[in-house]
């Protein structure tokens, strides 16, 4: 590894940028599936910061993985939630006939 | 770093080529002139010729041991104490560059067949996209299957496959509309899923004992006998090994698993000959061709062999009484993957191999030719409809006979060299080496002379004899040239020239040796992967064959036997065919009721294996017990413990509501309550529309003020 590779800021920023540009989607999109897609954005900056710090931080871990297991399983959540998110999208959509969110107001007070 | 052979580049190339022509089509596929199937054919034509490029220096160097290797390290994540290392790429030798030829040359030809044989899907605005994406697939399927070959480890190779099951459901399914195509694709998918999930097991075991998924490193490990321990109360390679094939036995359509094949041919006519020939059934394979050390270190060789004796018999059986042309080659497949894998089993590496090429190329061209057949009758494809073809369709009917005679096992064409290896293996197994696996012969054998009775009786059925169909007939006639271009070329490398550089491949002692030095080129290039720098040695890791010189004497012992009882037996089965469907010397009816009556019904029931595994084990075994897994869900989970907080709840909620009447109600709110929410509450109910990326905005906008203050403090 040599130059930008062996630079954990290079790493944090990605995972920054992920998941500024995630949230800016979860914020902004008129489409239940891409707010949802801004979600796993979300989601996978956060994966890459555990194992950024997992990788760079080897001498304060004994050898253990627990940052990459971690990302493992934020992984395989998020592809629990995308399929229950979708299957919600979908009944959704048999009963209003459309996925903006802006019509999914049943939680106001 | 060392510098990398450009061949490897070459190979990288080939997959990637088709799968980029898959997301162009995917992409802009309809926005295309001719929705994009000229550029599918071209990426897989190019693919073609870099396979050539990988085949000449295979050639060129003429080696058995030839290998062009390089790879990548994809992730390392581990430590010195808890390595985890994972090493991906390419490897070329000779089985792979034969294989990447094959593979190449049938998607080709396919891809071209499939601009005829699709064109009613063309141009209908209804109906464009399924064109477009119809190649895309196939793009897809080939670029996966071109990835697995050129893979040297298990991880990639596992990836490639999994993707071929998606595209294969995908294409099984293509006309979806039709129930029937639903169900198929789905039977397909789910049922080779169980073969893969054993491999999968199989592969992370390897993956725990060797520490890495390449060939070279589970050889080598295979060769220091670092799979002698024990799994689970088995050893660690008969465990692994016996799962590995259990991926095969899904993916190859194996006894008994092999239910999804039959059904597979619901798909457009193309997507069989692909799943047929060269792609699916074949990486089945070509995985224990692989996977070959650890199946005879695990001693799990004979089972294969028995597995595949079986398949090959039972399947041949039922081809007998198909009267649908592609369900007759469907069967004929799963009995020719029989082989195979019977010819692995009983130590006849080789043997397998040059018949899972030989007949990819013959089985590519029978199933185009049945294509050619369907399309010129409008779409029917049962054979008691047909007749007489053979004016109206020249080039299918020599095509198919051609590719018939191959399959049948008539000297001069492919697939007579390489079943006659197979069976020289199998009888010097099975009765010159070990009597006690007489049944491999019997069944081998039998089924050879059963391939040329139903293969005949389908030439006979369709292209002789007089029209049943008088208007379908007349209207019958060829496709264009991308329609018998195919049908012509598969048909001429049928011929046993280009394999053995001889007609009959050497049998007759070296009289017809012809082409010198290249004589057998197949033979000398094909050979059981090396463990380690040693060549498997003769009883050493303890196949029951007593090793590869013990395998050669008798494999020599019995091929002149072999050759003459399949002579025998494939002109015994052509001539009854003759006899009966040809000349009608012998009423079909009479023969057909020589059998009792259970033998018909099993037949026509299939083994009754489609009601066993859908009436019995599905339905009434795992749908109960998911009603079971439910009812225990809404009875003690939801009933005792979610429920039971209520009864808790109840005592809380009494007290409190005291509580609340009296003070919350009567001194707070009445008494306070008058000012204060008329304030607030109009403000924070703007808040509160239940709109969720506004909530979300809060809580951003919220976390930023604390980050905000968290500074300033």
């Amino acid at each position: 590894m040599s130059g930008l590779a062996n630079n954990l800021n290079v790493y944090l920023s990605l995972a920054a940028i992920f998941f500024g540009l995630g949230l800016l989607t979860a914020l902004t999109r008129k489409n239940s599936i891409g707010i949802f897609m801004g979600v796993e954005l979300m989601l996978n900056g956060a994966g890459l910061n555990f194992v950024a710090f997992n990788a760079f931080l080897k001498d304060r871990s004994d050898g253990w993985l627990h940052g990459q297991v971690f990302s493992l399983f934020i992984i395989i959540l998020a592809a629990i939630e995308a399929a229950v998110a979708l299957a919600i999208v979908l009944r959704f959509f048999g009963s209003k006939q459309t996925i903006d969110p802006d019509v999914a107001v049943g939680l106001r007070g | 770093m060392e510098s990398v052979d450009p061949l490897i580049y070459t190979a990288l190339w080939i997959p990637t080529l088709p799968l980029l022509a898959y997301v162009i089509q995917t992409a802009f596929g309809v926005k295309l002139p001719r929705m994009g199937d000229w550029l599918s054919t071209g990426a897989i034509f190019a693919s073609f010729l870099l396979a050539c490029r990988i085949f000449a220096a295979m050639w060129s160097a003429n080696d058995p041991n030839w290998a062009v290797s390089h790879a990548w390290k994809w992730i390392d994540v581990g430590t010195e104490t808890i390595p985890f290392k994972l090493i991906v790429g390419v490897r070329l030798d000779n089985i792979a560059a034969i294989m990447l030829l094959m593979v190449t040359l049938c998607a080709t030809l396919i891809h071209l067949f499939s601009t005829g044989y699709m064109r009613d899907h063309h141009g209908k605005p209804e109906d464009g996209y399924r064109y477009a994406s119809f190649f895309s697939f196939l793009s897809l399927f080939t670029a996966s299957m071109l990835g697995l070959v050129i893979s040297d480890n298990l991880l990639t190779l596992f990836m490639c496959w999994e993707l071929m099951g998606l595209c294969s459901y995908l294409l099984i399914g293509f006309y979806r509309h039709k129930t029937s195509a639903a169900n198929a694709s789905l039977k397909a998918f789910m049922t080779t899923r169980v073969g893969d999930t054993g491999l999968f097991i199989g592969m992370l075991a390897l993956f725990g004992i060797v520490g890495s998924f390449r060939f070279e490193d589970i050889y080598r490990a295979v060769g220091e006998g670092a799979l002698s321990g024990q799994l689970l109360g088995f050893t660690a390679a008969g465990f692994i090994g016996f799962l590995i094939f259990l991926g095969t036995v899904g993916k190859s359509a194996q006894f008994p698993l092999q239910v999804w094949l039959p059904d597979a041919m619901e798909g457009p006519t193309p997507v069989s000959a692909l799943i047929h020939a060269a792609t699916m059934v074949a990486a089945g394979v070509y995985l224990i061709i692989r996977m070959f050390p650890i199946l005879e270190a695990g001693h799990v060789l004979t089972l294969v062999a028995y597995v595949g004796a079986t398949t090959a018999l039972l399947a041949a059986i039922l081809a007998i009484k198909q009267n649908d042309i592609k369900k007759v080659l469907a069967y004929s497949t799963l009995s020719q993957l029989g082989y195979m894998v019977m010819a692995v089993g009983v130590g006849a590496f080789t043997a397998a191999f040059f018949h899972l090429i030989t007949h990819a190329v013959f089985k590519a061209c029978l199933f185009m030719s049945s294509g050619s057949v369907i399309y010129a009758m409008h779409h029917e494809q049962d054979m008691r409809n047909m007749g007489g073809l053979k004016k109206k369709l020249p080039i299918t009917f020599a095509a198919m006979f051609i590719t018939t005679l191959a399959i049948s096992g008539v000297p001069a064409f492919s697939g007579f060299v390489s079943k006659d290896m197979i069976l020289a293996g199998v009888l010097g197994f099975g009765f010159f080496n070990n009597p006690d696996h007489m049944f491999l012969p019997i069944a081998a054998f039998l089924t050879a002379g059963l391939t040329a009775f139903y293969m005949f009786r389908l030439i006979f059925m369709t292209f002789f004899g007089k029209p049943h169909d008088h208007h379908h007939y007349e209207e019958a006639h060829e496709g264009g040239w991308n329609m018998w271009l195919p049908l012509a070329v598969l048909a001429f490398f049928s011929l046993a020239i280009f394999y053995t550089g001889s007609l009959t491949g050497g049998l007759f002692g070296g009289a017809d040796k012809i082409f010198g030095a290249s004589n057998d080129w197949f033979k000398n290039l094909v050979q059981v992967p090396r463990l380690g720098s040693t060549l498997v040695e003769a009883g050493a890791h303890g196949h029951e064959t007593g090793g590869h010189h013990g395998f050669e004497h008798y494999e020599h012992l019995a091929h002149m036997p072999a050759m003459i009882l399949s002579l025998i037996l494939a002109g015994l089965g052509i001539g009854v065919s003759f006899l009966v469907y040809g000349s009608k010397k012998i009423s079909s009816e009479k023969l057909s009721n020589l059998w009792p009556k259970f033998v018909h019904k099993l037949i026509d029931n299939l083994y009754y294996f489609d009601f066993f595994y859908i009436k019995i084990f599905i339905q009434k075994f795992l749908m109960p017990s998911a009603d079971k897994i439910a009812k225990f869900d809404d009875n003690v989970i939801d009933r005792i413990v979610v429920d039971g907080w209520s009864d808790v709840a109840k005592v809380g909620y009494k007290s409190a509501g005291t509580f609340d009447d009296v003070v919350v109600d009567g001194v707070m709110v009445d008494g306070l309550g008058g000012g204060i929410p008329s304030v607030f509450g109009a403000s924070l109910r703007t808040l509160q529309n239940g709109k969720i990326q506004r909530y979300l905005l809060v809580a951003v906008a919220a976390l930023v003020v604390l980050f905000f203050f968290r500074g300033i403090l």
